[in-house]
């Protein structure tokens, strides 16, 4: 009897450090932190209303920026994740770094986010691909307006609503798990989607995939997929030509099982596969379920490529193991 | 340091010295020797296609926020290609390459202005659209040249339902069915398989190394079933010695030759039973020819070879090739065993001269005594 109390407890406290290790992201400690105010973040609105908060796109990258090549830092006794160094970073998070975007390296290299650099100018805030019809938010993208961090005109949060500090509301400080996709808060870092349509599903490496490895990294889910969808139109479905091969890279179509790819075998953080239901991070490549993500090439914030992509495509030789290579493994 | 201080000592003091290094070199010669061969064997072998994805391939038909364009075509185009077939072997028809070298990869122009620099297949110039074609000196095949209008809007010969590697050719040939590059109503690639880019699926990417006719890939020229040795340069520069090699096969017991290629679509020129057969052709020992014959041996003739005019054809001829058994595209010597084919006398492509001949046939003449230009490369008795 004694054993089985034994037993219990310590399966309690595995499951409590599991749980903790997986990435719970609820924000407590210091408000000051986060909340301090600075000049012109606060304006006057009508007589007889309460200050607002204004520069809200810059509220999010002041607390995820980093003034050295940390790319996890401490705030009020919480691990912030750092998506944009003012320096190098040394070790880029999953997303990737807006460092490459915001400083000389190109429009090319990242999503031009308000706040971090300016409207790129050659699509001057139009989304490559982005059709109407595609993006299941109420209200959709304002190409008048730059993209944002959150909201309608970004990525993060509810898309249901413009105000990019509003959409991503009640996210930080919510219980987050588990990952169903059924708030922005229970959404894979809070990319919370709209028009009905669920937030994405992942498993959140704790680091953010820092150190991200075959065996500890972020896993995804062929939800991302229709998160780019939503600004970047249907680049992929219609990519099927009537004879069977692609007029454009698919995604969300599973890895063969035959042919070249049955040689990648073990999860490259390079070349990253979707699952249907990730729940932990997995070394193994499951060919005929995993599935092609537009993140299996390319990263979501900023890197140092061109087109957003792992790997330097211009560059990029077959002899070469790497980059397309890892599936492509025979070309 | 020691060691060459001895060494140095060595050939400084010790006459025997310039011996010993003659004595090394010597034996590193097979080695050396070795080495080059492998060096040459290898490049001339695997024509798989290496280097930048980005050379050929776009992911999205997508740059820079505009669709892909090459060539003057612009996207989307199957299996992702910059401008399908064309956007690699007609990448600029105006210029004076025949050859592209792009990245690690040299690519075969099949359209360009190089003046004597038309490679083994000819040069579809002759017959492309705004470069004042003249139809009956090529192929005309989609995104090149319009269709031919009747009768040469199918293939002249044709007939349904042939043996091709891997299944039968098609059926029917429609007299709004243009010829493509590829596919079932092509000739490179695996013909079962209609669509162009499908029937060439992984062929650019397989090892080649060997060219055994198993796969598209391992076929001479991506032509599916067909054996031959690769030259090169595509015959850009070739000589006496160094060609294309062509697989003949005057049994007409096999379905690899290069003449039985041509035989899938143009079936009443070849003898082989599976196509024309000799109802259509002719055969070597009791009849005189209905057509002029292919995979047949200069042995093969009536009469028999001694003393017959080919006897006199016997240093290769790049104007007027023949094929052999087995090729190596080293074969200098023709003999009873060297083998007439199609391309003895046509370029596969497209050439200057109608019928796309190798030589204009209507400037050969026995009369003029021409021994050894067009017909008369083999026909040598013919001017006497």
């Amino acid at each position: 009897m004694r054993h089985k109390h034994l037993l219990i407890i310590c399966l309690l406290w595995l499951g409590i450090a599991m749980s903790f290790d997986t990435g719970m992201a609820t924000i407590g400690g210091d408000c000051d932190a986060c909340h301090n105010l600075f000049p012109g973040m606060m304006d006057k609105t009508h007589t007889g209303k309460a200050f607002q908060y204004v520069l809200k796109n810059e509220f999010c990258v002041h607390c995820h920026s980093n003034a050295n090549s940390d790319t996890i830092k401490s705030l009020g006794g919480n691990r912030v994740p750092v998506v944009h160094n003012t320096v190098n970073p040394i070790y880029p998070l999953g997303g990737g770094n807006f460092q490459y975007v915001a400083k000389d390296f190109g429009d090319r290299k990242g999503h031009n986010v308000d706040g971090i650099t300016s409207v790129d100018k050659k699509f001057r805030g139009f989304p490559p691909g982005y059709k109407r019809a595609s993006d299941p938010s109420f209200i959709g993208y304002d190409p008048g307006r730059p993209l944002m961090c959150a909201g309608s005109n970004g990525c993060h949060g509810d898309r249901d609503i413009e105000d990019p500090f509003a959409s991503i509301m009640k996210t930080h400080h919510a219980l987050d798990k588990p990952i169903d996709g059924s708030s922005s808060a229970k959404s894979y870092r809070f990319l919370g989607n709209a028009g009905g349509v669920k937030g994405v599903v992942g498993f959140e490496d704790k680091d953010w995939n820092q150190h991200g490895s075959s065996k500890s990294h972020n896993e995804y889910s062929p939800s991302i997929d229709i998160l780019c969808k939503s600004c970047h139109g249907d680049f992929h479905s219609e990519g099927k030509g009537e004879n069977d091969h692609w007029f454009s890279h698919p995604t969300g179509i599973p890895i063969p099982v035959l042919g070249e790819y049955q040689k990648y075998k073990v999860f490259d953080p390079d070349a990253p596969v979707a699952r249907e239901h990730p729940i932990m991070s997995s070394p193994v490549i499951n060919h005929g379920r995993d599935k092609v993500t537009c993140l299996s090439c390319h990263i979501a914030h900023a890197g140092p490529y061109d087109s957003l992509l792992r790997w330097d495509y211009e560059g990029l030789l077959t002899e070469q193991k790497k980059g397309c290579m890892i599936c492509h493994s025979e070309k | 340091m020691n060691r060459i201080t001895e060494s140095s000592m060595v050939s400084a003091v010790d006459p025997q010295g310039s011996a010993v290094r003659r004595s090394i070199l010597m034996s590193l010669s097979p080695v050396f020797l070795f080495f080059i061969c492998l060096l040459f064997s290898t490049d001339s072998a695997d024509a798989r296609v290496r280097g930048r994805c980005k050379d050929c391939h776009a992911m999205h038909n997508s740059r820079e926020g505009s669709v892909v364009t090459r060539a003057g075509l612009s996207g989307p185009f199957s299996s992702m290609t910059i401008g399908g077939c064309m956007g690699c072997h007609g990448q600029n028809p105006n210029g004076t390459q025949n050859i592209i070298v792009q990245g690690n990869m040299r690519i075969p122009q099949v359209i360009h202005y190089f003046e004597d620099g038309d490679l083994a297949g000819g040069n579809y110039i002759y017959v492309a659209e705004g470069h004042n074609p003249v139809y009956s000196r090529g192929h005309n095949v989609e995104g090149i040249s319009l269709q031919e209008n009747s009768p040469m809007n199918v293939p002249p010969g044709f007939v349904g339902g042939v043996n091709i590697p891997g299944g039968t050719g098609p059926l029917f040939w429609s007299s709004q069915r243009q010829l493509t590059c590829a596919g079932t109503w092509g000739c490179h690639g695996n013909r079962i398989i209609e669509d162009p880019f499908a029937a060439m699926s992984r062929a650019h990417h397989e090892d080649d190394g060997e060219i055994d006719g198993s796969t598209v890939g391992r076929s001479y020229r991506f032509l599916y079933g067909i054996l031959g040795k690769e030259h090169r340069n595509w015959e850009y520069l070739a000589s006496v010695g160094d060609h294309n090699g062509y697989k003949g096969d005057y049994t007409h017991s096999s379905m690899n030759t290069i003449s039985y290629l041509c035989g899938e679509c143009h079936a009443k020129f070849h003898p082989n039973a599976n196509l024309g057969g000799v109802d259509e052709v002719g055969h070597a020992y009791d009849s005189v020819w209905r057509r002029h014959p292919s995979d047949i041996s200069f042995g093969g003739v009536h009469n028999g070879y001694l003393d017959s005019e080919y006897g006199n054809y016997v240093q290769y001829s790049l104007e007027s090739p023949v094929a052999y058994q087995n090729p190596t595209g080293r074969e200098s010597k023709v003999d009873m065993d060297s083998i007439i084919m199609c391309l003895s006398c046509h370029r596969a492509h497209a050439s200057p001269y109608p019928d796309m001949l190798r030589w204009d046939y209507s400037q050969v003449s026995a009369r003029d005594n021409k021994s050894g230009k067009g017909c008369l490369v083999c026909h040598t008795k013919k001017s006497q």
